[in-house]
């Protein structure tokens, strides 16, 4: 894998909300073991936490072209339909993330023009919520360069082939 | 009208290789937009709001953290422990390393609780070892895919921690107890048919004259992997953690087994290890997150409950239809990964258990059996592929094996649909 000798910035977030996750979990327990106290209140970190995991996660999933999907006729059949299936799958993915990242953000304004705090920490909400278009976008970004690194793939298997489209949307 | 653009929106993009997570959404987002033409952004506020809800779930926790679990203890050298004890206690002989095989995926799926992980662990040890015994490479795949399915269903489970996030009255620990003797059954229904094929062509016959590993010495080295499914299932039984608590105390067991004891993990490949579960985790949650955008619009468009009416009007009964279930889960399995089946088949399906009064914990069992056949059945055969391309032979190679293990394997699940105190029975007696 070529994964290791270039991090991403989602890499990163993701790698560190992961850590982050385990180390407030096992404060958890050991705290209740020894305090007889619980401090339920990191559950709502815990759970952003989860949340960033995922979309950062994901982002980094877009890059490398792991996101879950039926490969049987992608990776099938001649490379002309290889080629028109790695693109509509972009482009899909790059619109929906965008669409996503405008619906998200406008809850997030809500969220900060409203002043809404959070349950537990009574942190201001848009601390949290900010991060889903904010990696939406990145997402976006990234299944764009992936495809863009697969045409480049696709177009040294069939040479013959001139690449006619753009590589990104 | 909406719910035939919805699913037929969905299964075009599902079928042309878009992402699962962005075929959902986007089929979700369509549909409640179209429900909606007259609100403002055509209701499609509901979408971010149910995809946020639908991750933010504490039980969800465990799911990330039984993905890092299995990370790790693919990486801490447990697995090729656990073989020469495996072997030092069954003896050499035709059969014997098929048997292990299937017994140490069976311990490790004590440990981690998804099927490629414990088939990337029990291949990475097993495949050459069976090769040197005189097995042939498909034979070998197909039992380390099939075995690996066995990991779903043994806790800790990362399809029964999605069930249970979905399906409200499965709570994690029932489903986790409900696993274990439908998981052991599903074991022992592999082990018959791969011993006996392994006899009848004498394969591993080449391995009988070796020596037997000292029993005493293998046990004391493969004591560190033996004893993490006891704490993390003794750990949640006793009530000392909850399920994600058990994981994250076996992150920790595992880092410290792998960094100090074998020293088969080295400090500078911690953030590549959790990185990857980050990525292995999200794949799975993002799914599950926009699933919840689909199953919104499924609930709102009120599509679910005609056709669970349709269904029970038809006259099939309670076991036909649980019968056609299955046969559909089983036909989808092949082509789709198993736990975004989960996804998208559980708000369609939880009408009918209502309408048929199934009970949600055996329900679930029966679903994830369906679902771990279809981890080793091909052409889409997750567990399988990691195997294959272990072993170095193509996935169609191995169908003349691995025909006999989804035979067994689909007896077992036989027999869990009509005992279902096989299900049952554990977690009444622990009291879930």
């Amino acid at each position: 894998m070529s994964s290791k000798k270039k991090r991403t910035p989602e890499d990163w977030i993701a790698a560190l909300s992961m850590m982050a996750l385990c180390l407030i979990t096992m404060g958890n327990v050991v705290v209740r073991y020894l305090t007889d106290e619980s401090f339920a209140s990191t559950e709502e970190l815990s759970i952003f936490l989860l949340v960033l995991t995922t979309m950062a996660g994901a982002a980094s999933a877009a890059l490398r072209n792991t996101h879950i999907r039926i490969e049987y006729f992608l990776l099938s059949g001649s490379s002309g339909r290889r080629r028109m299936l790695a693109i509509l799958g972009t482009v899909a993915t790059v619109v929906f993330f965008l669409v996503l990242a405008w619906l998200s953000g406008r809850m997030a304004w809500d969220d900060f023009r409203y002043g809404e705090v959070s349950m537990g920490l009574e942190v201001p909400r848009w601390v949290y919520t900010t991060w889903v278009p904010a990696l939406s976008l990145v997402i976006a970004i990234r299944a764009g360069q992936a495809l863009r690194r697969e045409l480049g793939e696709l177009g040294e298997l069939s040479k013959q082939r001139e690449p006619g489209e753009p590589g990104e949307p | 009208m909406t719910g035939a653009v919805l699913f037929a929106l969905f299964a075009v993009l599902m079928f042309a290789g878009v992402p699962i997570g962005v075929a959902l959404g986007a089929g979700g987002m369509v549909a409640i937009a179209l429900a909606n033409a007259d609100a403002q952004y055509f209701g499609l506020l509901a979408a971010p709001q149910n995809f946020y809800a639908g991750l933010a779930k504490y039980p969800l926790l465990a799911l990330p953290m039984f993905v890092l679990v299995g990370s790790i203890f693919d990486r801490s050298g447990v697995a090729q422990r656990l073989v020469t004890f495996a072997i030092a206690v069954v003896g050499r002989g035709p059969g014997m390393l098929a048997l292990v095989a299937i017994l140490v995926a069976m311990i490790l799926g004590g440990i981690s609780g998804s099927g490629p992980a414990n088939a990337a662990a029990v291949g990475g040890v097993m495949i050459a070892a069976m090769s040197r015994a005189g097995y042939p490479a498909p034979f070998s795949a197909s039992v380390v895919g099939a075995a690996a399915a066995t990991d779903i269903l043994i806790p800790p489970s990362i399809a029964f921690i999605v069930y249970s996030v979905m399906v409200p009255g499965a709570s994690v620990p029932a489903m986790f107890a409900a696993g274990m003797v439908p998981g052991v059954l599903a074991g022992l229904a592999l082990i018959v048919p791969a011993v006996l094929i392994s006899r009848r062509h004498g394969f591993g016959a080449a391995e009988k004259d070796q020596p037997r590993p000292p029993l005493f010495k293998s046990l004391r080295e493969a004591s560190w992997g033996l004893a993490a499914p006891v704490l993390i299932l003794g750990g949640m039984r006793l009530g000392w953690f909850t399920p994600t608590e058990a994981a994250v105390v076996a992150v920790f067991y595992g880092l410290f087994v792998g960094l100090v004891i074998h020293r088969t993990i080295g400090w500078d490949d911690l953030f590549e290890i959790f990185r990857e579960a980050a990525e292995l985790s999200a794949v799975i949650m993002i799914v599950l997150g926009l699933a919840s955008i689909f199953a919104y619009s499924v609930n709102t468009l009120g599509l679910a409950d005609p056709a669970a009416r349709f269904i029970t009007a038809s006259g099939l009964g309670s076991t036909g239809t649980l019968l056609l279930v299955l046969v559909v889960l089983l036909v989808v399995g092949m082509f789709l990964d198993g736990v975004s089946i989960f996804m998208i088949f559980i708000p369609l399906l939880m009408p009918l258990v209502v309408a048929f009064q199934w009970d949600v914990v055996w329900f679930g069992v029966i679903l994830t059996m369906a679902l771990a056949i279809g981890q080793f059945t091909p052409p889409l055969a997750v567990n399988l592929m990691v195997s294959c391309k272990m072993a170095g032979v193509p996935l169609e190679s191995s169908i003349p094996w691995v025909t006999w293990l989804v035979v067994g394997f689909l007896v077992a699940t036989l027999l869990v649909v009509f005992v279902p105190e096989l299900a049952l029975w554990l977690p009444r007696s622990l009291g879930y």
